[in-house]
């Protein structure tokens, strides 16, 4: 009888947590980003949350990124200065240095490794989110840059489906068959776009064992010979090929879904336009040099090294990743989610064909160079790109002159970092 | 006794007055005076929002002028200023002479309506809606000129070619407010004056020369300065069109500032580049205004 009622009440222990409700009562703040849907999944997991603590009112606030993530970035900083900042933030990668570098949020290391949970996502993301050795964010949704084609060009063109250790070479190829001219000359339809965007651009550098900033983003790389070949091949596709457009115009994207451009580098986002337009697209991983890297941006959650309530931030933060929240995000489309179960659902992998492709290349990617002056890096770079696809500098000159910018910007940097 | 009675009456009338003003002031001192003190000890300091001010003193000025980026953006905004300014009223006055004559009712309000309509549109909308327009490969304009055996021009990717097309569109979206402030000047041109000098046999062009033009000098005066402080000030349009680009050839000094600011987080630095701003607008303004007391009919 004594077994059998400490059996009871040991089983009534383990169920209990299950069902138990907190009676702590507090107010929490939780600053996301996102467009209606994502927010919609935010919602719903802190209704979730609410659940477990009927009494915790969790504030809800939403940042449009208007003005991109520097603009984020000095906006929080402000809401330190005047104390009031959130308990729990969701940025992204670009931003990560610059809070960590400031001591913002605490580190997430022991709660990282105590909750076994978190083995659902791919340890690569942990990784990515390291600054010095420790962790202080955790991974929510990621993208990562492939090549987008459409199908039916390709078998308009009998081109085989790309493989998986495609070259720039044969990439070159293949963007030359799928580049249609009419009988003046000029181009009907284009085999690829050169991004006007960094995120889009580094797995062309990746790609070449190179980077336009050093491996641990603390100095400018420009002058390594392989940014300059790796510019010089963006240069011929649009200038030698004429497989490009030119870099700059409007509506780019558009022409791929209307099917002007037969490849473009994107990342996951691009999926629920191109189901809406009705384009049979799939996706190819990034031609290689020296390998075939693309690189991975992400979304991540931080809990404020301010917050009052750090073990209710931990346990919201547990919930904004659960898999319930992280499969509805998947399935809207907008980015990878972090957690591969949520990855691998039928609604997820529907479309494109190759999706499983997204995590697949997981291993291979690179994190987007995002050093604590990163907007600073991503406009010097971007200034000197355009300039050079515009023909208005040489490629040396442009290299030299982005190098000299990018050096002054690291120095400036150090009174910030050390 | 008198002149107390009047002392007092003129003390309550002062603090009255006083009384009226303060609200004004406060608002005008809280809003503009103590940023604008705030932004000139700034622009003398390196500030992190979160670790603080360091003193630099001149350092932020002299990384401005010390910076060939810098001076070809400042050039920029001085010959931005210069085109758009001269296109919006002389393209505005050109239009405000031709509907400043006889014609039906309803074609004069059509007219007015169609030239003034791209004012009240958002100046982001529309650089959204030139962008199309002007894009090279995919562009409206450049498919015309094709159908018509024209190359292709690089509208919004060629240094040589950019500031021009950024100049075009604010022309377009702005040259109607200054002909609708222009017809309302030449509407003010006393018409005996004008037949008498027909009589007399003098041509259109003296007669616009030598009458009508010291009318409107005034009115014509506060277009430029209107016109050129926002010109000097020139953002969002450059933004979306080009994003300052190629290069920085088409960069303005307040596109620059918020990268300082927003972007690289050199608020000091930005603080600088505003105060330089500010000096230019100030500059540019107080020359205009002394050219005008030769130029101005009074």
């Amino acid at each position: 009888m004594q077994k059998i009622l400490a059996g009871l009440l040991l089983a009534t222990a383990m169920v209990a947590p299950a069902w138990a409700q907190s009676d702590v009562s507090a107010k929490l703040r939780l600053m996301t980003f996102g467009g209606e849907a994502q927010v919609k999944a935010t919602q719903d997991a802190i209704a979730r949350f609410n659940e477990d603590y009927p009494n915790v009112e969790v504030e809800l606030g939403v940042d449009p990124i208007s003005g991109g993530w520097g603009d984020f970035v000095s906006r929080v900083l402000q809401q330190y200065n005047a104390g009031e900042q959130y308990d729990v933030y969701h940025t992204a990668v670009e931003t990560l240095q610059s809070f960590a570098a400031r001591d913002m949020f605490i580190p997430l290391t022991d709660f990282i490794e105590g909750n076994a949970d978190f083995e659902d996502f791919d340890p690569k993301l942990f990784e990515l989110t390291a600054y010095k050795g420790t962790t202080y964010f955790i991974p929510s949704t990621w993208n990562n840059i492939m090549t987008n084609y459409n199908r039916a060009l390709f078998k308009e063109a009998g081109i085989d489906t790309p493989s998986k250790t495609w070259t720039w070479e044969e990439f070159a190829d293949v963007a030359e068959k799928l580049t249609k001219r009419d009988a003046s000359g000029n181009v009907t339809q284009f085999g690829y776009e050169v991004p006007n965007f960094f995120f889009g651009l580094m797995p062309w550098f990746f790609s070449n064992g190179t980077s336009p900033i050093t491996a641990d983003w603390t100095a400018s790389n420009m002058t390594d010979p392989k940014v300059a070949e790796t510019l010089q091949f963006l240069y011929d596709l649009i200038h030698v090929r004429k497989v490009s457009p030119q870099v700059g115009q409007e509506g780019v994207e558009n022409q791929f879904f209307a099917g002007q451009i037969a490849m473009i580098s994107r990342g996951h986002w691009i999926v629920q336009n191109a189901i809406s337009s009705n384009l049979d697209m799939d996706i190819a991983v990034q031609p290689g040099r020296v390998n075939n890297n693309t690189v991975i941006g992400f979304g991540a959650y931080g809990i404020s090294s301010k917050s009052q309530n750090v073990d209710l931030a931990k346990a919201l933060v547990t919930e904004l990743l659960s898999y319930e929240t992280q499969v509805a995000e998947g399935d809207l489309g907008g980015a990878v989610p972090g957690r591969k179960s949520a990855a691998e659902t039928e609604g997820f992998l529907k479309f494109p064909p190759s999706a499983p492709l997204y995590y697949e290349t997981l291993p291979s990617t690179q994190a987007v160079p995002s050093p604590a002056n990163f907007q600073e890096v991503d406009q010097i770079f971007m200034r000197y790109f355009q300039a050079i696809m515009t023909d208005e500098m040489s490629i040396p000159d442009a290299v030299a002159a982005a190098d000299q910018e990018l050096t002054r910007s690291f120095e400036r940097l150090k009174r910030v970092t050390q | 006794m008198a002149k107390r009675r009047l002392s007092d009456l003129r003390k309550a009338q002062m603090r009255a007055g006083y009384l009226f003003v303060v609200p004004s002031f406060v608002l005008y001192a809280l809003f503009v005076l103590v940023p604008v003190a705030i932004t000139i000890v700034l622009s003398f300091t390196y500030y992190d929002i979160s670790f603080g001010a360091d003193w630099v003193w001149f350092e932020n000025y002299q990384r401005f002028f010390g910076e060939s980026r810098s001076i070809t953006i400042f050039w920029n905004t001085l010959r931005f200023a210069f085109f758009a300014v001269t296109g919006n009223v002389l393209v505005g006055l050109l239009l405000a002479l031709a509907l400043n004559r006889a014609m039906p009712g309803w074609l004069l309000y059509f007219f007015r309506l169609a030239f003034f309509l791209p004012v009240i549109i958002s100046a982001a909308f529309v650089a959204v809606v030139w962008s199309y327009f002007y894009a090279v490969d995919f562009g409206v304009i450049n498919y015309y000129l094709n159908v018509l055996g024209l190359p292709a021009v690089p509208w919004l990717t060629s240094s040589k070619v950019a500031m021009t097309s950024i100049v075009i569109m604010d022309v377009w979206k702005n040259t109607g407010f200054f002909m609708i402030i222009l017809v309302a000047a030449l509407q003010g041109v006393p018409q005996p004056i004008m037949d008498a000098a027909s009589m007399d046999g003098a041509s259109p062009w003296r007669r616009f020369s030598r009458i009508t033009l010291p009318y409107i000098s005034p009115v014509l005066f506060f277009c430029i300065v209107f016109a050129t402080i926002g010109a000097l000030q020139v953002f969002e349009s450059i933004t979306i069109l080009t994003g300052g680009g190629p290069g920085d050839s088409t960069r303005s000094l307040s596109i620059y500032l918020v990268d300082e600011a927003f972007g690289s987080f050199e608020l000091g630095y930005a603080a600088a580049v505003s105060v330089v701003m500010m000096l230019l607008v100030l500059i540019v303004t107080i020359i205009q205004l002394v050219g005008s007391r030769r130029l101005v009919e009074a």
